[in-house]
């Protein structure tokens, strides 16, 4: 942390909250440490029913003013124990894990007390003969935590959650290496948002927002929109970033701005007006097309109630869902920067026709 | 096992009484009206409010909430899977699609009761040669018509599993125990319930075997604090089965998560804490295949922080679904503690 509370030292930061446990249904740790980041910028912090934290920041528009959710969720996908067998932990995910990249990881076992593990394939001698050679999916994975069978069960139950253990890396050329990056990058950007709108006036009410169990049915996303009523959401996630070979146009390569999503979760006209703002200020930015289903909160947002119009802005990741997602920083405070003059333009000049607007 | 025994003794009877009575009564999704009308009956004394909303869900309010208590929603779904008629063909042979999740190994030679009483048996074409289980297209239904005009049955009728119940030892099979056990103890906790800090809303939802309309619109009607569903499980007990740790005879499971949901942290606590407490054997769930009414529960509107108490239960959605009695009595005993004792948060 840095000394002076209301200024982030980012990499700083960013560490400290990829190094906390937070698997969707156990957010606490990371929602602990939002409300202590988040408190000094804000005029109220409160928790949702299911745990999503609220982090309000009222405007000086006249009353009733309109409300803007700014939100990104802050569970990371993770494991559950499903089996105790001789010792050794059987597992599922919770979210979606690719099987192949688990073998050899370390990882951490919350039980009635926090055991370190690793992650074992049996090797191929004694998995089945007709998977010939390829990777074992994950019902043949076990943990192993070096306990003797009883102090496993003394210490582990069925249900436990189990998160990656790899500690957060800094890596040349500004990226950071880390588990939760997805979807950690964002509530960082959330963060520098909150702090370049330190002494800027605004006239809409700012509701940031760090959802629960995005990863496995957007509980919170749904049930927080519910309660605040926004009249705008802007869901700040991770997307696909790109690696050398790939060319793949749903991928994003790193450090070259975040990316502003279009597609049916995305109201157009809030597309379109990001993007003028984001030229206008010489902010980089990538345009990401969503068709369907965005894999976002404002999946489920977008028909809360009487429905949201809802933006999505992705920041590029590399290797997602495994322990060594890699985000580049710049566009990390680029997301935040460009949030924070959204919200400083909203009702003055640049947003006020769109809700008038119907969408196309 | 112990708390069996402290029990009033007519528990376990009276639970397996309810069962007798509600396994026998058809109520495939969507059409609940004879089981809740059975439901309503019986648990209408015992309860301070009634009624029946749009959707068909029977919804009780019961209790007076103390500086300490809260607002606790119960639902038990109350619908079963069936199938329903989509075709009948020149000589009386009705085809038919599923109306909830049904697994085809469990139809050939099963018997049928349609909602008017129709009865009929499952049959099956099979190809020469085939070695592939046959598909639901190679089904139909024979009601012992021989053309379409004597028939009994029409396009759209619905019907279900026809099996009498049987008990084995200290275990029921029968058809729809999935999810009478959980009406039937949350039917028994209500009758006996004493005094409680806490006001409940006790849901018997429809629908719930198809996207679980009925606890989705229940519980936005209602203003509870925190939920219990009251469901089934299945078991990781028998020869070959996929792996779970879950076990009949083995007491309540606990839900950590399902399909659908995670359940809420503090209510697992709640559940497992209050069990160890009274020495009621327990388990822990982790369901990959399938959800409840929870699922529902847990986002209505602003959120409804939810778990779910699960009957362990084997050879789920066939015609001959087993439970252990003791399982039933514990569940009950479990969930009687939890609501007269201090909530979750």
């Amino acid at each position: 942390m840095a000394t002076d509370p209301t200024m982030l030292n980012l990499n700083e930061y960013l560490t400290a909250m990829l190094s906390l446990p937070g698997i969707p249904g156990n957010e606490a740790p990371v929602r602990d440490m939002l409300a202590r980041v988040w408190s000094p910028f804000v005029d109220e912090v409160s928790s949702s029913r299911l745990g999503s934290l609220h982090a309000i920041k009222h405007g000086g528009g006249a009353e009733p003013r309109r409300r803007v959710m700014v939100t990104a969720h802050m569970d990371g996908v993770g494991m559950m124990v499903t089996e105790i067998i001789d010792g050794f932990i059987r597992f599922t995910d919770v979210g979606s894990l690719d099987a192949r990249v688990l073998p050899g990881q370390e990882v951490t076992v919350h039980g009635r007390r926090d055991v370190p593990g690793v992650i074992v394939d049996p090797g191929e001698r004694l998995l089945p003969a007709d998977l010939d050679g390829r990777a074992a999916p994950m019902r043949y994975l076990f943990i192993d935590t070096g306990l003797t069978p009883d102090a496993l069960t003394a210490a582990v139950q069925v249900g436990d959650p189990i998160s990656y253990a790899l500690q957060p890396l800094a890596l040349d050329g500004d990226w950071l290496l880390g588990h939760t990056l997805d979807n950690r990058a964002s509530l960082a950007a959330i963060s520098i948002c909150l702090e370049q709108l330190r002494d800027v006036p605004h006239d809409w009410d700012v509701w940031c927002v760090a959802t629960v169990q995005e990863e496995t049915t957007h509980a919170g996303a749904m049930t927080s929109a519910y309660t605040i009523q926004p009249d705008m959401a802007i869901v700040l996630d991770v997307t696909y970033g790109r690696t050398g070979e790939n060319h793949d146009p749903s991928t994003f390569p790193l450090g070259e701005g975040p990316t502003l999503g279009i597609g049916p979760n995305i109201h157009p006209v809030l597309h379109q007006r990001f993007k003028r703002l984001a030229g206008d200020l010489e902010i980089p930015y990538q345009i990401e097309v969503l068709p369907g289903n965005s894999l976002t909160d404002a999946h489920a947002l977008q028909v809360v109630a009487g429905g949201i119009p809802c933006m999505v802005i992705g920041i590029p990741l590399l290797n997602m869902h495994t322990p060594v997602e890699v985000a580049a920083v710049k566009d990390i405070q680029q997301t935040g920067y460009l949030v924070a003059r959204w919200i400083e333009a909203l009702g003055k000049n640049i947003v006020e026709p769109l809700l008038a607007e119907e969408p196309a | 096992m112990t708390i069996v025994d402290s029990l009033n003794g007519d528990t376990v009877e009276n639970i397996k009484g309810l069962l007798r009575e509600l396994v026998q009564i058809p109520a495939p999704a969507g059409h609940e009206g004879r089981v809740r009308q059975a439901i309503q009956e019986i648990i209408t004394p015992h309860v301070d409010s009634i009624k029946v909303d749009a959707l068909g869900n029977l919804i009780a309010r019961k209790g007076r909430k103390a500086a300490d208590g809260r607002h606790i929603l119960l639902s038990a779904h109350m619908d079963e899977i069936g199938v329903i008629a989509t075709h009948i063909d020149a000589n009386g042979f009705v085809r038919f699609t599923s109306v909830g999740a049904l697994f085809l190994r469990y139809l050939p030679g099963g018997h049928v009761r349609f909602l008017d009483g129709a009865r009929g048996l499952v049959g099956v074409n099979i190809e020469p040669g085939q070695t592939k289980f046959p598909s639901m297209e190679q089904m139909f239904l024979d009601v012992g018509a021989s053309n379409r005009q004597d028939c009994p049955v029409q396009v759209g009728d619905l019907a279900v599993f026809d099996r009498p119940m049987l008990e084995i030892g200290n275990r029921v099979v029968g058809k729809s125990l999935d999810n009478r056990t959980g009406v039937a103890v949350l039917i028994e906790v209500i009758r006996s319930l004493g005094e409680s800090p806490h006001t409940f809303t006790f849901v018997f939802s429809v629908q719930e075997e198809l996207s679980r309309q009925g606890a989705m619109t229940a519980a936005f009607a209602s203003d509870a604090e925190m939920a219990i569903a009251v469901d089934v499980t299945t078991s990781g007990d028998t020869p070959q089965a996929a792996r779970m740790a879950v076990s009949l005879g083995g007491g309540p499971a606990i839900k950590v998560r399902d399909q659908g949901m995670i359940a809420d942290a503090r209510i697992v606590r709640w559940m497992a804490d209050s069990a160890e407490q009274a020495g009621i054997p327990h388990q822990y769930e982790v369901l990959e295949l399938g959800t409840t009414d929870a699922q529902m529960i847990q986002v209505a509107r602003e959120g409804i922080p939810s778990g779910c108490l699960s009957i362990p239960l084997r050879y789920l959605h066939s015609p001959a679904e087993m439970v252990d009695l003791n399982d039933l009595a514990q569940t009950y005993a479990l969930l009687t503690r939890l609501l007269t004792g201090k909530a979750a948060f």
